[in-house]
C-alpha cells in the first residue's frame, strides 16, 4: 500500500488546494501517470504516481485545501482491494450513489449488498409527498429523524444542496485575497477621478523599435521623466499624511494567469532606457513563473498599466494604495489624424487614462500631467 | 372588560340568562344552600329561590327529571356534583336524553343541560376525579362542551342555552377560581369553533380545560429553546374544530394532542385518527397523545402526579418530536 500525500512545490508552501483527479477511485494507475492536479498561492502542478497499483482510496476532495504532508489517496496491489470493498460497502450502506466498480471481485460485493430495499426507507408522509412532488428519490437522501426517518428538512436540505450543485465556490487564492484587499480599500477611501487624452505613439514606437526596447520601456522612461517634474503625482497618501518621494519605484501591473500582480521597478528614474527594458523582462518572467520575492511586489511610487496590446483604448484604472495616481495606456492603433499644417496622415494613435485622488491631486494637476507626458512622448528624447 | 374568576362568569351566565328566559331553571346536590361543592354557584345564593334549589341524592331522579322538564318546554340546567357521578345515572343520559331527539324523528326538542366540575383536585381518588368526557363523545346524541376560561364558558354557555339540543359542559375544579377577562356587553361563542389560545409554527397542540393552560405553561419553557407551540383549545368537543386543527397541523407538519383524561381511547385517539385521514401528507412526524395512566386515580399524592398529566409530558413529546430523542 502506498499513501499518496499533498506535496510540497516550495519552500513557503503550507497547503494545497485540489483542482482535479484525473483518476477514479479503483482505476489502475501506471507508475508516472497523472493523479491530480494541486495549486498552491503560487503554482498550480501536476502530481504523478510514484508507483503501479489500484487506487484504493481518494482522501482529498477537489476544491478542498489540504495541508502539505496530508494523505489525499491510497494506491495499492489487487490484493489490498478489499480496503476498496470495505469502503464501497460502507457507501452503499450509508445510500450514496452507487460507483461503477472496476474488477469482478467487487461486481460480487456489490451482489451481495443488494440495492437498497425500498420498504427499508423511513420517511415521513410529509417526506414521501414532497419527494413525489419534486421527483426525488428518497434512497439518494439521508434520514435524520428518529430511527433514520427521512423528515421535511432533510428533503429540504437535499433541495438546497442541489441547488448549490448548479455552481460551483470558487475558493479564493491568497493572491486574489490581497488584491481584492487592496482594491476596496483604494475604491471605498480614495475619491478616485480619471482624465483621459489621446496621444500620438508614431515617434516613440519608431525610436524604441530602432532601440530594441518596447514601447512599454519607452513609456516607463518618459514617465519617470514626467514624474520628477510634478512631483506631487510621486506620492504616498496615507492616514492623512501625503508623503512625496524622491525615489521613483514605478509599479508595473502584470497579468498572470493566477490574476494581476504588481512587479516593482526600483528607482526607476536612475536607470537607463535599456536598464528598464531588462528590469521589465526580469520581473515579468519572474512574475509568470510565480518566483518574485516580496520585495519585488512592494514600495511602489507610481503604477503604470499597459493595456497596448489589448483590445481598450480607454479605462478608470483603480488607484493601487497608498499611492495617488495610476496611469493607464490603452491599445495603440493606426489612425487618421490632423497633423501639421492640416495635413492628414496615418498615426499610432492611442489613449492615456489618468486616474488620481482627487483629496490630494486637482483636475487641472492631472491634465498638467497629461499635458507634459503627452509633449514628452510625442516627441520623445529616450537618454 | 372587567376581570371576574371562571365561577363568577358562570354564576353570571346563569342569572342573564333566567332573567332573560323564565322557562330556565337548576338544580342538584349542594347548589341552592351550598353555592356548589367547588363554589361554582356562590355568586347565585339567594337568587330565584325557587328556580335554584337543592335535590336529593339520586342522579337517576335528577337527571331523568330533567329529561321530563325540557320535553315539556323547560331548560333545565343540571348540576352533577362531580363528573364521575354522571355513571351512577348514566342510562338516563345514554340510553334517553342522548336519543330521544333521533327516536321521535326530531319532533321533540331536547333542551337541557347537565354540567358540573370534572377532574383532579388533591387526593380526591378514584371517584371523585375523572374527567370521562370521551364517553359522550363515543355515544351519539348530546354536544360537549368544555371551557377552559371564564370568558369560554360564558360565551359556550349562553350558546347552550339557546340551542335546542342536550348539552354537557364539564368545568375542571382547577378553574372556578381562575379569573380573566369578560366582556360587559353580551357575546355567544359558537360550538365547533376551537380558540388558537397561542399561534406557533413548530408543533401544534390540540387540547382542552386544564391542559390548556399546562399546555401555555410548557410553550412558555420551550420557546426558550427555540421550539413554538401553538395551542389549540378545541373549547368544544361535540363538534370539534376539525378545520382549524388540519390548517394548522398544515402548517406546523407536527401534532401532540393533549387530554387529563385516559390516554388509552381517550378522545385524542379520535383526534389523532381523524388527522392522519385528512390531513397525512401534512405529517412530519408520528402524532403523540398525552393522557393519564391508564388507572383509576390514586389518593396518594405521589401518585396522583404520576397518573396525571401537566406541562412536563407536554415538554418532553415536544422535544421527542423536534429532537427524535
Amino acid at each position: 500500500m502506498y499513501e499518496i500525500r499533498m506535496p510540497k512545490f516550495g519552500l513557503t508552501m503550507e497547503k494545497g488546494y485540489i483542482e482535479r483527479w484525473f483518476k477514479k477511485e479503483g482505476e489502475f494507475v501506471n507508475k508516472g501517470d497523472s493523479l491530480l492536479e494541486v495549486s498552491s498561492d503560487k503554482i498550480t502542478n501536476e502530481v504523478i504516481s510514484p508507483v503501479s497499483g489500484i487506487l484504493l482510496e481518494i482522501l482529498g476532495q477537489e476544491g478542498d485545501e489540504y495541508p502539505v504532508g496530508q494523505i489525499i489517496a491510497v494506491i495499492g496491489d489487487k490484493n489490498e482491494e478489499f480496503l476498496l470493498e470495505r469502503r464501497q460497502g460502507k457507501e452503499k450502506s450509508e445510500g450514496s450513489l452507487t460507483k461503477q466498480p472496476q474488477s469482478q471481485d467487487i461486481e460480487s460485493t456489490k451482489k451481495m449488498t443488494g440495492p437498497i430495499n425500498k420498504s427499508d426507507i423511513k420517511a415521513s408522509p410529509l417526506a414521501k409527498k414532497m419527494a413525489k412532488e419534486y421527483g426525488i428519490t428518497l434512497s439518494q437522501i439521508p434520514g435524520s429523524g428518529p430511527g433514520g426517518r427521512i423528515t421535511r428538512e432533510d428533503i429540504l436540505s437535499f433541495l438546497n444542496k442541489q441547488k448549490t450543485e448548479d455552481f460551483k465556490i470558487i475558493k479564493l487564492s491568497g493572491l486574489r485575497k490581497t488584491i481584492i484587499e487592496r482594491l476596496s480599500q483604494s475604491f471605498h477611501q480614495a475619491i478616485t477621478l480619471t482624465n483621459s487624452t489621446e496621444v500620438d505613439f508614431t515617434q516613440l514606437k519608431n525610436q524604441t523599435k530602432d532601440r530594441r526596447v518596447s514601447i512599454t520601456s519607452g513609456i516607463i522612461f518618459l514617465l519617470c521623466k514626467t514624474l520628477l517634474t510634478l512631483k506631487q503625482f510621486n506620492s504616498h497618501f496615507e492616514k492623512g499624511v501625503l508623503k512625496e518621494y524622491n525615489i521613483i519605484n514605478i509599479g508595473l501591473a502584470t497579468d498572470t494567469e493566477r490574476g494581476l500582480v504588481v512587479p516593482v521597478i526600483k528607482n526607476a528614474h536612475k536607470l537607463g532606457l535599456n536598464e528598464i527594458q531588462e528590469s521589465i523582462k526580469n520581473l515579468s518572467d519572474r512574475a509568470k513563473a510565480n518566483k518574485l520575492t516580496e520585495s519585488e511586489l512592494t514600495h511602489s511610487t507610481f503604477t503604470i498599466t499597459n493595456l497596448g496590446k489589448m483590445r481598450t483604448d480607454f479605462f478608470t484604472p483603480v488607484l493601487n494604495p497608498p499611492e495617488v495616481a495610476i496611469l493607464g495606456v490603452g491599445r495603440i492603433i493606426k489612425k487618421p489624424c490632423v497633423i501639421d499644417e492640416d495635413k492628414i496622415a496615418i498615426r499610432d494613435m492611442a489613449y492615456l487614462s489618468l486616474s488620481y485622488d482627487h483629496r490630494v491631486i486637482d483636475g487641472a494637476d492631472a491634465a498638467r500631467f497629461l499635458d507634459l507626458i503627452v509633449q514628452y512622448i510625442e516627441k520623445p528624447k529616450l537618454k | 372588560m372587567k376581570v371576574i374568576t371562571f365561577s363568577e362568569a358562570l354564576g353570571e351566565t346563569i342569572l342573564e340568562e333566567m332573567e332573560r328566559d323564565h322557562t330556565i331553571f337548576t338544580y342538584g346536590e349542594d347548589i341552592g344552600k351550598q353555592g356548589g361543592i367547588f363554589g361554582a354557584y356562590k355568586s347565585l345564593l339567594g337568587k330565584f329561590p325557587d328556580r335554584i334549589f337543592d335535590t336529593p341524592i339520586s342522579e337517576e331522579v335528577i337527571y331523568g327529571s330533567a329529561l321530563g322538564a325540557a320535553l315539556v318546554g323547560m331548560r333545565p340546567i343540571v348540576e352533577f356534583h362531580f363528573a364521575d357521578f354522571l355513571f351512577t345515572g348514566i342510562q338516563s343520559i345514554t340510553l334517553q336524553i342522548e336519543k330521544i331527539r333521533y327516536m321521535t324523528g326530531g319532533q321533540g326538542k331536547l333542551h337541557l343541560i347537565l354540567r358540573g366540575p370534572d377532574g383532579v383536585s388533591n387526593s380526591a381518588a378514584a371517584q371523585h376525579s375523572e374527567s370521562i368526557e370521551t364517553i359522550f363523545m363515543h355515544v351519539p346524541g348530546i354536544k360537549i362542551i368544555i371551557p377552559s376560561t371564564p370568558y369560554d364558558i360564558k360565551g359556550l354557555l349562553k350558546t347552550a342555552l339557546r340551542s335546542n339540543d342536550p348539552v354537557i359542559c364539564f368545568e375542571h375544579k382547577s378553574l372556578y377560581a381562575q379569573k380573566g377577562e369578560v366582556p360587559e356587553e353580551e357575546y355567544l361563542i359558537p360550538f365547533g369553533k376551537a380558540d388558537i389560545k397561542r399561534p406557533g409554527q413548530d408543533i401544534t397542540v390540540v387540547t382542552m380545560s386544564r391542559m390548556v393552560h399546562e399546555s401555555l405553561k410548557a410553550a412558555q419553557e420551550l420557546e426558550k429553546e427555540g421550539i413554538n407551540l401553538e395551542v389549540i383549545d378545541l373549547r368544544t368537543l361535540v363538534p370539534w374544530d376539525k378545520e382549524t386543527v388540519i390548517k394548522s397541523v398544515q402548517k406546523t407538519n407536527r401534532l401532540i394532542i393533549a387530554h387529563e383524561t385516559w390516554r388509552r381511547a381517550g378522545w385524542g385517539a379520535e383526534i389523532a385518527s381523524t388527522i392522519q385521514e385528512e390531513a397525512f401528507d401534512f405529517l412530519d412526524a408520528p402524532i403523540i397523545r398525552i393522557g393519564a395512566r391508564n388507572v383509576p386515580m390514586p389518593f396518594s399524592p405521589v401518585l396522583q402526579n404520576y397518573v396525571t398529566p401537566d406541562k412536563h409530558n407536554v415538554v418532553t413529546a415536544a422535544k421527542q418530536l423536534m429532537e427524535g430523542i
